[in-house]
């Protein structure tokens, strides 16, 4: 995905250095305003054409400076030396501002064109002229120093009023308005018997139920103003949608002009949308700024236009940035990265921006492990976040034994640990930690989950246990992971020959195993493009239907017993039928031609061969993405299972080196986690500077995690010393490694374990709650826990043999992994001594250490 | 059982929407009490009396006036019908499965919608996680449900693809428990606390998701409700006055025929009580209405309390000016055939069935639509299901035109496909 994205970013930005042409921009070094607008922009046709002003102030192109992040910044960021140098393009690019609603724009001659306080241009003749922007009066400090700006604008074509296309003219209007949203029109039963297709993927449909059904009514070209679409729509009809429309706007003018035109259709093909483009594309913003987006669509006959004020706008992290409906970000007080998404008719595109912390200091960034490293911190240097220092051993100890076996790291596990003095025990540890079961059990249970591996009712049913084995003994071999896909996919048999069968028989829908495949594997939810167009997406309908087609010959051997139920590929052409046009479409990637695929061979096997193809661009970026955010606590794309075009990484080049090293390493799963715990970006403090607190996405920190439920069980049996059974399970089976998740545990619901029933990873909730509160604090499952008789605490308190001190100092160990200070040693000592029962006096330190935050959290 | 948790996210909903409301309004805040008859009550022995039909049809019941002129009513309910003119009744509900279960009256939806990522959220959940709770010790969305054997009858709503944080808080089971010490002094309680406040020094505010400061505050309402609670008080009728409770009428689970939640009359009362704590939907399940033999006899039983304990939830909801900020709505699955069958009992009828709703700050006192002579269709105003719950998220102040709740896979959804019922808002 990213590349790909990144490839365009890039041909985008270098297409427009080509077309900011200095005619439009005369814009000399040092200080001055320039207009950003497309050249091609700028003749506006007829009465209806606007141009949305892109109006900026600086020195340095940001395109420049975006090149020196992606391009040139991973060598600079090996060096501290560099990193001076490095700042001062920071500090350089980071004085380019938006100043389209701030700045003196006039026209000249007066009475060609209009120009809003926005920065919007409104024709009213024909003629050619000036545009020129200058520095708001009051604004003292630019006044002096900053050059103006000028553009030439021509109009022509004002006056004649060429009928309006449905397609091209006025369906966008709906869609900006929200009529065929899926609230309102835009639903599958539409709403008060007024049907639109959503987002208006469906032209000639909607025409038809505006103007076949109730015709005298919706619109009447007699007397336009009292047709029900405009009446409606200013609410001066009741109307349940309220008032989504003004009288004095151009949307109602060119609503009412259609309709007094007669409602022609206008399938003028030359004006249909091939793409848009965003501006500016990319660019660094200083927190609490705001910056004035364009829409700029090209045409099928090569013609430009502004649509601005008919694009819509989307942020994709709020917390970041808002945009308002005309294309202004509003950037909040935060570091990091934001994408905002433009979409218009269809085609979607992206907006992105890094919002540096302003920083005079050199960071300084510790020698890089790997590649991890190197693109880490030059994302850090490109942001000017520092990061944190490296954690401890104690630290590091436990979080790579929760990461990878799911479990805190045992007392001889501290001490051994601590004792090592060799420079590579980080490594060692990892390494040995990869070769236990409880890796295997840990990593088979997050994937069992998401396969959805679970039983129908009742007891554990064969398949089930099948499938989880088959799982389980993939990890503890390390099957290389396209291996493993591929067994999935095109599985055939019967679950006792072949256990991967099972998720063929627990996902039992063609529609189902399409998305969960490409949800799982890729990274994509085609699902919206089952029923419409993708609204965010490039995905339709004929691309859902072809990829959907590799599963239509799939079927199953009528056999009551699920167990001898074989799952095969009937011979005969896959294909499936478009779900508008009932055309048969054969089977293809996404993005990928038709595959070649004989009568007689199992279509599925050539969807995992596509899939799993070192070129497919979403296999390996997905896995990669999806165990980064297991590591390091958020995804490079969240969340980690959306990696849509709208939703780019925050840091492509480090999901796309991870990638391919993947790729490279043969998909190999232990090498992947190897890379990522050995670098330095793992080993970061979850403590955070005074700097860098601000940082939820650039990884300058380690991430806090709860534990999760199962994990977060079993710790709290090693350390209370007790067992939790589960129905049907031998004595002593950890809650990691149950088979599925409908073993009944209120303490595994109340903290969020999902029950496997959808393919997404978010069904697992780390959220707070108040039942998981009351339930750590006062149940009777851990009251009973923490008070049994061959339990820690009664252990504890008869052990005569060693000192209160060592006592407290091995609760501390095993809990936390490190021992007590001080003062935490004083404070459980002189609670033990208040009291006169020592067993129940242990099982309150117990008590407070596991209700601690540094217990339920990875940090 | 629901986790019926509140995730920070909720807190901090809550104390923005506490922030907004007026001190002075004590319960200003919207709520909904969703009284599920189980089974599918007969509608044409209950709002819809056919008096005029051939006796195979008619039934044993008469017709009563109400307080308001030109409605009738089923003689079963006369101090309803005292009342009517705080009531709308609905006599033309369609658009049922047929599926003997609460899904429908729960959510709106029909049980298989949006299955594969997890269903459709019932109106409860939906509401806990658009408003969150109105105080942080008391779940915002209660079900009082008593289990039945059939399960679906003891409902009390999906929390759908919201996940189980939004679940229902059922006063029973491990979370019941909970929330009283186990095995523990208050004041070994109160020494616990002590400890953990002195080692749990990790720093919260590295933590920018917001769940450590979330488990805080948890922790600390954990506590307050291990101390003093308001929802353990709110369920506990021994603090309500001896008149109100006694004016609700026998309060005692009592189970007719087989299987159903009792109708037990005090759990309207709990409601009001919950209600009043902070809870902004609870639902229950009155009774087993599914009267395939001896019809006539189950309404007088499960009618006469339902009029008994149902006019004193609107009256005492009245006197305590909450009426305007709680809708209430009774209502089943399905309606019933309308010829009486030889066990004088009457079968399924999926093609009508009725709603009685009151509160809400709707216009009350009127009639929604009708059935045809017999009570087989509707004969004019049909109101779907979907109508009647997308009332109830208005007068709860959801816009569904343009409220959304993401899905798992970030799809927008919309609460409901209908929009509320002009007549009543």
């Amino acid at each position: 995905m990213s590349p790909r994205l990144f490839a365009w970013v890039t041909l985008c930005l270098g297409l427009h250095l080509g077309c900011f042409v200095p005619s439009v921009a005369i814009a000399t070094a040092g200080d001055a305003l320039r207009f950003d607008n497309h050249s091609d922009a700028v003749h506006l046709i007829g009465g209806d054409a606007r141009l949305q002003l892109v109006i900026s102030r600086g020195e340095t192109s940001v395109d420049k400076a975006t090149s020196v992040d992606k391009a040139t910044s991973v060598d600079e960021a090996r060096s501290v030396e560099n990193a001076t140098s490095e700042n001062t393009a920071i500090a350089r690019s980071r004085s380019i501002r938006d100043v389209t609603h701030s700045a003196d724009i006039r026209a000249e001659p007066l009475g060609i064109v209009n120009i809003s306080s926005t920065g919007q241009v409104t024709p009213i003749a024909d003629g050619t002229v000036t545009i020129i922007a200058k520095p708001q009066s009051t604004d003292v400090e630019l006044q002096v120093e900053c050059e103006p700006a000028t553009m030439q604008l021509t109009v022509s074509g004002i006056g004649s009023e060429p009928p309006l296309s449905f397609p091209h003219r006025i369906v966008p209007i709906f869609t900006k308005l929200g009529c065929n949203s899926g609230g309102c029109h835009g639903k599958a039963a539409g709403q008060n018997g007024f049907k639109l297709s959503l987002l208006g993927f469906e032209p000639r449909e909607d025409y038809e139920h505006l103007i076949g059904e109730s015709r005298s009514r919706r619109v009447s070209p007699a007397v336009p103003d009292q047709s029900l679409l405009l009446t409606k729509a200013i609410n001066a009809s009741p109307h349940g949608g309220g008032q989504r429309l003004e009288m004095d706007t151009d949307e109602y003018r060119q609503l009412r002009r259609w309709i007094a035109q007669g409602m022609p259709y206008g399938d003028d093909s030359a004006q249909k949308v091939v793409s848009i483009d965003v501006i500016p594309g990319t660019r660094r913003l200083a927190a609490t700024s705001t910056q004035q987006l364009a829409v700029i669509a090209t045409r099928q006959d090569g013609s430009t236009e502004d649509v601005t004020s008919a694009a819509v706008f989307e942020s994709n992290d709020t917390a970041m940035a808002d945009v308002t409906a005309r294309g202004l970000v509003q950037i909040h007080d935060a570091i990091g990265d934001v994408s905002i998404m433009a979409r218009y008719q269809g085609h979607v595109t992206v907006f992105t921006a890094d919002v540096p912390r302003v920083t005079q200091q050199p960071l300084v960034f510790p020698e890089p492990s790997n590649v991890v490293d190197t693109y880490v911190f030059a994302k850090l240097q490109s942001l000017g976040i520092p990061p944190s220092s490296a954690c401890d051993d104690a630290t590091f100890l436990r979080r790579a034994c929760l990461d990878i076996a799911g479990r805190l790291p045992t007392l001889e596990e501290v001490e051994s640990f601590d004792a090592d003095t060799s420079s590579t025990k980080r490594i060692t540890l990892v390494d040995r930690l990869l070769e236990t079961p409880g890796y295997a059990d840990y990593f088979a249970g997050r994937w069992n989950t998401i396969l959805r591996n679970r039983r129908s009712r009742g007891p554990l049913q064969f398949s089930t246990l099948a499938f989880y084995d088959w799982i389980r003994e993939s990890f503890a071999n390390n099957r290389p992971y396209n291996e493993f896909v591929k067994r999935i996919l095109s599985a055939s048999g019967t679950v006792a020959s072949n256990p991967p069968v099972a998720w063929y028989q627990q996902v039992p829908d063609t529609n189902q195993r399409v998305e969960d495949a490409a949800q799982l594997f890729m990274g994509q939810r085609i699902q919206c493009a089952r029923c419409h167009h993708h609204p965010y997406e490039k995905w339709s309908q004929a691309d859902y239907t072809q990829l959907a087609a590799f599963f239509t010959t799939v079927t199953k051997k009528a056999d009551h017993d699920p167990i001898e139920q074989a799952m095969f590929t009937r011979v005969g052409g896959a294909t499936s039928p478009h779900p508008k046009t009932g055309q048969a479409l054969a089977p293809a990637g996404l993005d990928a031609e038709n595959a070649a695929i004989r009568a007689d061979d199992d279509p599925r096997v050539a969807l995992s061969e596509w899939m799993t193809d070192p070129s497919n661009p979403f296999f390996a970026r997905t896995v990669v993405n999806r165990y980064w955010k297991h590591f390091l606590g958020r995804g490079l794309v969240e969340p980690e299972d959306d990696m849509r075009m709208t939703n780019p990484p925050s840091n492509p080049s480090l999901l796309d080196a991870l990638a391919e090293d993947f790729v490279n390493s043969g998909y190999d799963l232990k090498q992947l986690i190897r890379t990522i715990t050995a670098s330095r970006t793992y080993s970061f403090s979850g403590d955070a500077n005074y700097d860098n607190l601000l940082d939820r996405r650039s990884y300058s920190r380690f991430y806090p995690k709860r534990l999760a439920a199962e994990v977060l069980l079993d710790a709290v049996d090693e350390v209370t010393l007790s067992r939790t059974a589960f129905t049907g399970m031998p004595q002593g089976t950890r809650a990691v490694s149950l088979p599925d998740t409908s073993f009944d545990s209120y303490f595994l619901q109340v903290f969020g374990r999902p029950e496997s029933a959808t393919a997404c990873e978010c069904e697992r909730s780390q959220d707070a709650n108040l039942a998981q509160s009351l339930h750590l604090l006062n149940s009777e499952q851990m009251q009973t826990k923490l008070a049994e008789d061959s339990g820690r605490a009664a252990t504890l308190a008869a052990d005569d043999s060693r000192s209160d001190a060592e006592k407290v100092t091995q609760l501390y160990r095993l809990s936390l992994s490190r021992s007590p200070n001080e003062n935490e040693l004083k404070t459980m000592l002189t609670h033990l001594s208040s009291k006169t029962n020592r067993r129940e006096a242990f099982e309150d330190l117990i008590w407070s250490l596991l209700n601690s935050k540094e217990f339920l959290f990875n940090h | 059982m629901g986790a019926g948790g509140l995730s920070l996210a909720d807190i901090l909903r809550s104390e923005a929407a506490s922030a907004v409301a007026t001190p002075s309004t004590k319960h200003a805040h919207k709520s909904v009490i969703n009284i599920f008859l189980a089974g599918g009550p007969p509608h044409q022995d209950m709002w819809d009396i056919k008096s005029e039909a051939p006796s195979e049809v008619r039934g044993e019941f008469r017709a009563i006036n109400t307080n308001v002129a030109g409605i009738q009513i089923c003689e079963v309910f006369p101090k309803l019908a005292a009342m009517m003119d705080k009531a709308a009744i609905i006599r033309s509900v369609v658009g049922c499965s047929g599926g003997h279960d609460a899904v429908q009256c729960m959510s709106g939806w029909r049980p298989n919608e949006l299955k594969n990522v997890g269903g459709r959220p019932a109106i409860g959940a939906a509401i806990a996680k658009l408003f969150g709770p109105v105080d942080a010790s008391v779940p915002p969305n209660i079900g009082l449900a008593a289990p039945t054997k059939h399960v679906p009858w003891s409902d009390s709503g999906s929390s759908g693809f919201l996940g189980a944080a939004h679940s229902p808080f059922k006063p029973d089971g491990p979370g019941m428990k909970n929330m009283t010490l186990n095995g523990i002094t208050l004041e070994r309680l109160g020494d616990r606390r002590s400890l953990l406040s002195q080692i749990d020094t990790l720093r919260r505010d590295i933590d920018t998701s917001g769940t450590m400061q979330g488990m805080d505050e948890f922790g600390q309402r954990a506590l307050d409700v291990l101390t003093s609670s308001k929802l353990v008080d709110a369920l506990d009728l021994s603090k309500e006055d001896p008149r109100v409770v006694e004016r609700y009428g026998d309060g005692k689970p009592y189970n007719y025929q087989y299987d159903g939640s009792p109708t037990c009359n005090d759990q309207l009362l709990v409601a009001r009580r919950l209600i009043e704590a902070g809870a902004r939907a609870v639902s229950l399940s009155f009774g087993r209405w599914d009267s395939h033999s001896a019809n006539f006899d189950l309404v007088r039983d499960h009618g006469g309390k339902l009029d008994q304990c149902l006019s004193a939830l609107i009256e005492d909801l009245d006197t305590r000016g909450m009426l305007d900020d709680v809708t209430v709505v009774v209502w089943g699955e399905f309606g019933r055939t309308p010829k009486i069958n030889p066990q004088a009992g009457r079968d399924h009828w999926t093609n009508v069935s009725c709603a009685y709703l009151a509160g809400g700050g709707m216009r009350t006192g009127q009639v929604i639509g009708s059935t045809n002579r017999l009570g087989e269709e509707a004969a004019d105003r049909p109101v779907h299901m979907q109508e009647i719950v997308a009332t109830l998220y208005h007068n709860l102040g959801i816009d569904t035109s343009s409220t959304t709740l993401a899905d798992p896979t970030g799809r927008p959804q919309y609460l409901v496909d209908h929009q509320p019922i002009r007549e009543l808002i």
